[in-house]
């Protein structure tokens, strides 16, 4: 069976399946008492990654070598892709995609493996046995179900038929990997979680193990999902972002519960509360992660994500039935010790405040859910009912705000109880400041386009429906006034936390100057501040959202020399060009033989100052002349975006139908993500001294954050040269040329791989700290 | 020992080094197709070599690592706990400084920590004292051959243990009844930090305050 390459692929699967059964073996006597096994549980945790990084080899190799005896190959790649594309086909279709989420699970086991080498010698043989179970049940999957390493059944075909164009976007190499590490992440709280429920030390010790691998879970969840908000934003062409997809749903499940386990944990750690709760949120994270990818592959519920129609459904409700079980079972076992011992003292207290929002957050992941498989479940009672983006949008805001209301008000409470005087104090600074938010928007607002108050339509019949309409059109003000609020609170804990080290300073007689204050008091609470971080960076993502409040969308027909109005811009129609073979083309266009492209020419002005050109265009690759992809054009500033769709151009006439929308403040929801991202590394950030844990280790911590810095700054970077691989700068007519800089044709899918490889070299790094780093000394 | 160490740091900077190496040399000659080639045989001599390890680990053949031994010893659950402690200590005396807790509240929750991070680090203490022990007898047996001297310690390491073992290394701590809600402290006389009065160190500067209380009494 070894003679071809997809055999070797196909035993190798196998012996993945092995290894990890092998593993789980070794591992469970370790757990039962014979300690020294542990060592050679650990060598074949290695060897089992080893193996899924070898069948991802093989599997390029495939790519590469154009092996089209290979179904998958056959099917998501031709000749004509370049490298770069023939690799990001590895992770574009199902059974692929498969064998990519093995790898970076496989990733996070070395990762943990090597991060775990001396400390929680109990919890370790469980933690590893639990992960091998995952890592067999997708050696499983692509064994029985979607094996990567599959022939074709007609032979090996002379040309393969493509990776799907709306794939072939520089959005799309990078949201699937990073929304995979936020997926795949959770699997090692998860094995922590049930390795602690086994041997039953249920105390503080595997929550603090768990801490900084769920927030990185946590981060990468973050990335891909506004990562892939961009995606449809810039690929869809439909004019928004977010459409409530089915897919789209489900990877934003496990952010929300992710998200209420890093507060609540929080408790856990300073008092023996909510014990419970948070295996339970442990568990349902990992649950949903799972049945997020189910809903994806085994299309059950229509969607643009959908793969292919097959068997592996049944494969993970099975799968998800042994996660139930489990979880469940192994919770009810040992329910007499994870009962609570403390209680919630006060409501004005912190903990209580945290436990509103875990109930919000949970609350609104509830809502999603349900929504989203109500078409599933009305089936039962033989309906057929559909859930549409504005039932989504009319309730998720309240919801939304509720929790970003929440998120404003909890750090102004103290742990236990809060007194009057003290709420007072805290409360007036940002209460102020939302005062004057509410002043300064029902004055300015008018003029600057962004209204207070914005009129909806009444969405549903009766009193709710009036209720939510009356809700829905205070939204915009209301959430602009909580970003007010929000801003100051953290703001003044800034300030109130520097003020403190200054005092103390000042004390001791050690002068420190503001900026040097603020730079150790987040050194020394690290955890504090990048949370507070975050929490700008949501509320720079809450403006973005707003901004819908006030989209202008519309829809025109023109003729060259036609002028259009829309919001501030009015745009010129120039003409429509057919790349290649148009002399206005530029170089790069005249030399693509991938595909034809009309591109449709609108000249910009905005109150009379000329801002350049847009070039909505249709792309009609060779490999699926039937389905011509539209491909946005878009003009962004901090304000707002122009986001321009061309819809049908006449060739004689060039009379062309066009899709305009005027998109207010996207830009800070991407820019919300920078923020969080910056404030998750902080928070991250490896907790050593020099003195203590010697330059070597330094250095390897450094290493670690900053190619994790490295990758954000990046990411910042190439934002605006995303559309350099699939489509040529925009370069406008030949006239022109000088009044817009071309796009530099960076080799960004390249950097892309290198940057997630190297975000998570870096952090295998940075986690694997050695032992003396951690003994350390009672001050810190 | 320290020659079959230098050997696996060798080996496990310089393989992935050649690896490298031989990847972007074949790259640059031959092509992308024998770049993935290349990083495929690397792994494939990888995974044998960890299966085999693994396997001699299963059999009992391999040597006991140095860290396998130690972190037999260690009691990391206590470990942790400590620091959780220790964090959370540091955490109100935050919340103090920016006046979210009251100082009643303070004193009450500072006593309760402190008197659970003085039982772990007693307990750890107590677990490590034979170790302790051991490696103190093992480094006086080898200072002494270092020194050329014949050494007349190892013959009975017992009565040395006590003078090698200084009141600033190991604090042996009573579990003593944490004070309640008393706001006045004992002052370092180095820096004049007020520490709680159960304490024997400064928290500021580290310098003993047993003598100082001793001195003034």
């Amino acid at each position: 069976m070894w003679q071809s390459l997809p055999e070797l692929g196909t035993g190798i699967v196998y012996a993945i399946l092995l290894a990890a059964a092998y593993t789980f073996a070794v591992a469970l006597a370790a757990g039962r008492g014979r300690p020294r096994l542990l060592q050679a549980a650990r060598y074949g945790a290695y060897s089992t990654s080893g193996l899924v990084l070898f069948a991802v080899l093989l599997l390029s190799y495939a790519f590469v070598s154009h092996d089209f005896r290979i179904r998958y190959v056959a099917h998501y790649s031709d000749r004509r892709m370049s490298t770069a594309y023939l690799l990001t086909a590895l992770w574009g279709g199902q059974d692929g995609s498969l064998l990519w989420w093995s790898l970076l699970l496989s990733g996070y086991v070395a990762a943990c493996v090597a991060w775990l080498k001396g400390r929680y010698r109990e919890l370790q043989p469980y933690v590893i046995a639990t992960l091998m179970v995952i890592v067999a049940f997708f050696a499983v999957i692509m064994l029985f179900a979607a094996n990567p390493f599959e022939t074709s059944i007609a032979g090996a075909r002379p040309d393969g038929e493509g990776l799907n164009p709306l794939l072939q976007n520089y959005w799309m190499i990078i949201h699937p990997p990073s929304l995979y590490m936020g997926f795949v992440g959770c699997s090692v709280p998860f094995a922590f979680c049930v390795a602690a429920l086994v041997t039953r030390r249920l105390d503080n010790e595997w929550v603090i193990a768990v801490r900084k691998w769920m927030l990185f879970a946590f981060l990468f969840l973050s990335i891909g999902n506004v990562l892939g908000m961009r995606w449809a934003y810039e690929e869809l062409g439909w004019g928004g972002y977010w459409a409530w997809d089915p897919v789209e749903n489900a990877a934003c499940l496990p952010w929300f519960t992710a998200a209420a386990y890093v507060h609540s944990t929080m408790i856990q750690e300073r008092r023996p509360m909510l014990r419970v709760w948070n295996v339970f949120l442990i568990c349902l994270t990992f649950f949903l992660t799972i049945f997020g990818t189910f809903l994806t592959r085994a299309g059950i519920i229509t969607s643009v994500h959908s793969f292919a129609q097959s068997s592996i459904g049944t494969y993970f409700v099975y799968f998800m039935g042994l996660i139930l079980g489990t979880s469940l079972g192994l919770m009810v076992w040992r329910l007499p010790e994870l009962k609570s011992k403390g209680q919630i003292e006060a409501v004005a207290s912190r903990e209580a405040m945290f436990v509103a929002n875990n109930w919000a957050l949970l609350g609104g992941m509830t809502f999603i859910l349900v929504s989203t498989m109500y078409p599933k479940i009305s089936e039962l009672w033989g309906e057929s009912a559909t859930v549409g983006p504005p039932h989504f949008n009319r309730w998720m805001g309240p919801i939304g705000l509720v929790i970003f209301a929440l998120m404003g008000m909890a750090p102004l409470f103290g742990w236990r109880k809060t007194s009057g005087q003290s709420i007072k104090k805290a409360f007036r600074a940002p209460l102020i400041a939302a005062g004057v938010t509410v002043a300064l928007h029902l004055a300015l607002g008018k003029y600057l386009g962004y209204p207070f108050l914005v009129a909806r339509d009444a969405f549903y019949p009766g009193v709710v429906g009036v209720i939510l309409q009356k809700v829905g059109s205070t939204l915009p003000g209301i959430t602009i006034a909580l970003c007010g609020f929000n801003v100051a609170v953290i703001v003044q804990e800034f300030v109130r936390g520097v003020n403190a080290r200054r005092a103390a300073a000042d004390k001791r007689r050690e002068p420190e100057s503001g900026l040097l204050s603020l730079f150790r008091l987040v050194e020394k609470n690290r955890r504090r501040y990048g949370g507070y971080i975050v929490h700008l960076g949501i509320v720079s993502m809450f403006v973005g959202f707003t901004g819908t409040a006030w989209n202008i969308d519309r829809e025109t027909a023109m003729v060259p020399g036609d002028h259009y109005r829309i919001g501030e811009y009015d745009l010129t129609y120039e003409g429509s060009r057919r790349c290649p073979g148009n002399p206005k083309c530029s170089p790069e266009e005249q030399a693509d033989i991938e595909k034809m492209m009309i591109f449709a020419d609108l000249k910009v002005t905005r109150a009379g100052k000329e801002m350049g050109y847009v070039h909505p265009a249709k792309f009609i690759y060779q490999s699926s002349p039937d389905g011509p992809t539209t491909e946005v054009a878009m003009l962004t500033t901090l304000h707002e975006d122009l986001y321009t769709v061309v819809g049908q151009i006449d060739p004689q006439s060039k009379r062309a139908t066009f899709q305009l929308h005027v998109n207010p403040l996207v830009s800070w929801i991407w820019m919300g993500l920078l923020i969080l991202m910056s404030g998750c590394i902080v928070s991250l950030f490896p907790e050593l001294s020099l003195a203590e844990a010697g330059a070597w280790s330094y250095l390897r911590a450094s290493a670690g954050v900053a190619a994790g810095t490295g990758f954000a700054v990046w990411m910042a970077m190439t934002a605006s040269t995303a559309y350099s691989h699939t489509r040529p700068p925009k370069a406008p007519p030949s006239a022109h040329l000088a009044s817009l800089p071309p796009t530099p044709q960076l080799p960004v899918s390249g950097l892309g791989t290198a940057g997630v490889v190297g975000l998570g070299l870096g952090s295998v790094v940075a986690f694997g700290r050695r032992r003396k780093d951690d003994a350390k000394s009672p001050r810190d | 020992m320290n020659k079959r160490f230098l050997r696996m740091s060798v080996v496990r900077w310089a393989a992935p080094l050649l690896t490298l190496i031989a990847a972007i040399t074949s790259g640059a000659l031959f092509g992308v197709q024998l770049v993935v080639l290349t990083l495929a045989a690397a792994a494939l001599l990888l995974i044998i070599f960890l299966l085999w390890s693994s396997v001699q680990a299963l059999a009992g053949e391999s040597e006991l690592t140095f860290e396998e031994a130690f972190s037999f010893g260690a009691r990391s659950a206590e470990e942790e706990q400590k620091r959780a402690v220790l964090r959370a200590l540091k955490d109100l005396e935050y919340e103090r400084s920016v006046g979210k807790i009251s100082e009643e509240d303070y004193h009450e929750y500072a006593a309760r920590y402190r008197a659970e991070a003085k039982r772990l680090i007693q307990n750890l203490n107590e677990h490590l004292a034979e170790q302790r022990q051991q490696v103190e007898r093992e480094l006086e047996r080898r200072l002494a051959k270092a020194s050329g001297t014949p050494a007349p310690v190892s013959a009975e390491p017992e009565s040395t243990l006590g003078s090698a073992r200084g009141p600033e290394e190991t604090p042996e701590i009573e579990p003593k009844e944490p004070e309640k809600s008393q706001p006045s402290g004992l002052a370092c006389r180095q820096c004049q930090v007020q520490n709680e009065l159960d304490a024997r160190f400064c928290k500021a500067c580290g310098k003993s305050l047993l003598e100082a209380e001793e001195s003034a009494s």
